[in-house]
């Protein structure tokens, strides 16, 4: 499903990331753990198009999305991937189904007659169903999150990349929402790339990488 | 979800920095609005009263002062012509009514307009400038039909009498013609035009009163003055007739003839089109500034912003999605401020109309959809448009790792 060979990003003066070899097969649920700044998260932006590497194979479903362009990109990420960010990310002028349709909106891969069936049942499934009409200021942190859950799950994508999901969440919200967010990708089989810095939050998921040592500091 | 309904939503996000940008884009589309409506209400009265009467006949001189004299009661007359030359242009087979005026006094700065009683009875277009509102006509010499103005300035009822003083304007030193009183038998209702501003009496009336005066002053016979009036206003058969008509009198005769609507027309282009000209110049300002602001507005909007931008961009959304979404708020609040600044403009002539019409008269018509207006509001449009572009550019190039890691 995803892969990396040999990918090389420069990301400051004598500051490089470097991921010898990646793979997570379809379906796996993967932490990708280690400590702040280690390059985790520059991995993500990598394999979801939002980076590009210097050099390097970023394969994903047999494609190497390196060479991929920027139009091709947006269409990739719009059709393939769903984002789980740790600030949440939701759009702060639209209600609860709005960011939910929203998602669909721009990937454009659902029929538009599906967005707002489609939406509710996935509020419904993360518990929000009587949140549909609220914005997100008025929402916990916890809700907040369920609702970018819901929105990166609404679009069917074949690959959910979450970045320290569980960062901004007390514990016992941070436990709901992993379990949630766990469950949902088991039940729709997508695969699940995780950022996370907590040990604890990277045990929950079947399988871990260690991202130490991806970024490499050049000694003067 | 279009994108006119995201453009919406964000501007609805921000109200008061959206409201307080529709206002000042309004502010400019009002001041053109009322501008265009008012200069093509001034241009259609000045114009309507030239049309009035086809030639203004009167003692050589400058054609437009006699035209101001004598159909505006604006300026000085030329002089005086024998009366003679209006009766024979009366019998001219080209002309269908002529009415001699004779003027040299004033009241109250109002000036005493002799004339003949059928010009009472004379209409043109939809407007009766001569109707009355209470009263009658004149109908033997020294009684006075007086304008709404008139009446109103100087306090004059029916009934009243006063006496005029010698010259057109209101001076202490002129000489009154104390043995000819006045009585005002009629009031004319307020029309919007220079009558409001006469006092319309028998041409006798002021044969009269300057026979007896100068006549004694000068050791003249007094006949000599009473043979003479300061202009004939000539309706022809048709407005096709003016040139030839004009040329003919100035060939002929010791008088000068002019065209009423030919002198105005000049007027209007040399002095009230400058005016005009500053006027929406100002307007077009003022909906510059008001782009400007709407460039700061969404420049200022799309830098808060940068980061729903990215998320958008990571959700799927394209470039030109995000480029097209930040002109369509462009095209809202310029497309709002269009409208509310319709809506002030209207007020604005309304109550512009409430006041004018009861001070002199002037009827401000409502803001109506004219090809200049659109052509203004198609204008303000596209300034809104053009000021969008670069917050839209700026959107654009919105780098979405980088804006989705700044926290």
């Amino acid at each position: 499903m995803v892969e990396l060979d040999k990918v090389k990003r420069k990301l400051g003066p004598g500051v490089t990331f470097f991921c010898n070899h990646f793979h997570a097969a379809a379906g796996s649920r993967m932490a990708l753990w280690g400590p702040s700044g280690c390059g985790k998260s520059t991995m993500l932006n990598l394999i979801s198009g939002l980076l590009r590497p210097d050099s390097g194979v970023i394969r994903i479903d047999g494609k190497e999305i390196q060479k991929v362009s920027e139009s091709g990109l947006d269409a990739y990420r719009a059709e393939r991937m769903g984002f789980v960010f740790q600030t949440f990310n939701l759009l702060a002028p639209f209600t609860v189904l709005q960011n939910v349709i929203l998602g669909m909106r721009f990937a454009d891969v659902i029929p538009e007659k599906e967005w707002k069936p489609r939406s509710l049942a996935m509020l419904e499934r993360v518990g929000l169903a009587h949140r549909l009409k609220s914005k997100p200021g008025t929402l916990s942190v916890g809700e907040r999150q369920r609702v970018a859950i819901a929105r990166a799950l609404a679009n069917n994508p074949k690959l959910i990349v979450a970045d320290e999901p569980t960062g901004s969440l007390d514990p016992k919200t941070a436990d709901a929402v992993m379990t949630l967010l766990l469950e949902l990708c088991e039940q729709e089989q997508v695969t699940l790339l995780l950022v996370t810095h907590d040990k604890g939050i990277a045990d929950r998921l079947p399988e871990t990488f260690d991202c130490s040592g991806l970024v490499e500091e050049a000694t003067s | 979800m279009s994108l006119w309904h995201i453009a919406w939503s964000y501007l609805w996000n921000r109200k008061l920095t959206t409201a307080l940008t529709v206002v000042s884009v309004a502010l400019g589309v009002s001041l053109i609005s009322a501008v265009l409506t008012l200069r093509d209400e001034t241009q259609r009265r000045f114009e309507e009263e030239g049309q009035a009467f086809d030639i203004v006949v009167g003692a050589k001189g400058n054609p437009l002062q006699l035209v101001l004299s004598t159909v505006y009661f604006l300026d000085a007359p030329t002089g005086n012509m024998d009366f003679e030359i209006f009766e024979t242009l009366k019998g001219h087979e080209d002309v269908v009514a002529a009415f001699p005026i004779g003027m040299g006094d004033s009241y109250g700065g109002y000036r005493i307009i002799g004339t003949t009683r059928d010009l009472m009875d004379f209409s043109y277009g939809e407007r009766a400038p001569y109707a009355l509102a209470s009263g009658r006509y004149f109908e033997a010499p020294f009684e006075a039909v007086v304008g709404a103005n008139v009446a109103q300035d100087t306090g004059l009822k029916m009934g009243d009498t006063f006496v005029g003083t010698h010259g057109l304007v209101n001076s202490a030193s002129a000489e009154v013609h104390d043995d000819f009183p006045y009585t005002v038998v009629g009031i004319l209702e307020r029309s919007g035009s220079p009558n409001d501003r006469g006092i319309f009496c028998d041409l006798q009336s002021v044969w009269n009163a300057h026979d007896h005066g100068h006549g004694e002053e000068h050791g003249e016979e007094g006949h000599h003055h009473g043979e003479e009036i300061t202009a004939a206003l000539i309706k022809l058969a048709s407005p096709a007739l003016r040139a030839e008509f004009k040329d003919g009198v100035n060939r002929t005769s010791n008088a000068m003839a002019a065209v009423p609507i030919w002198e105005i027309q000049k007027l209007y282009e040399q002095l009230l089109g400058t005016a005009k000209l500053v006027l929406l110049a100002i307007g077009y300002l003022v909906v510059a500034i008001s782009a400007l602001s709407i460039l700061i507005g969404l420049y200022m909007a799309i830098l808060q912003r940068k980061r729903d931008l990215a998320i958008m961009r990571a959700l799927g959304a394209t470039r030109g999605e995000i480029f097209g979404a930040v002109i369509i708020e462009a095209f809202w609040v310029s497309l709002l401020g269009i409208v509310l600044g319709w809506f002030l403009g209207a007020s604005v002539c309304a109550a512009l109309n409430s006041y004018l019409v009861a001070q002199i008269g002037f009827h401000v018509p409502p803001v109506r959809l004219s090809a200049d207006l659109v052509a203004a509001y198609s204008a303000v449009l596209l300034m809104g448009l053009l000021a969008g572009i670069l917050p839209a550019w700026q959107a654009y190039r919105t780098n979405v790792a980088r804006d989705l890691a700044e926290l």
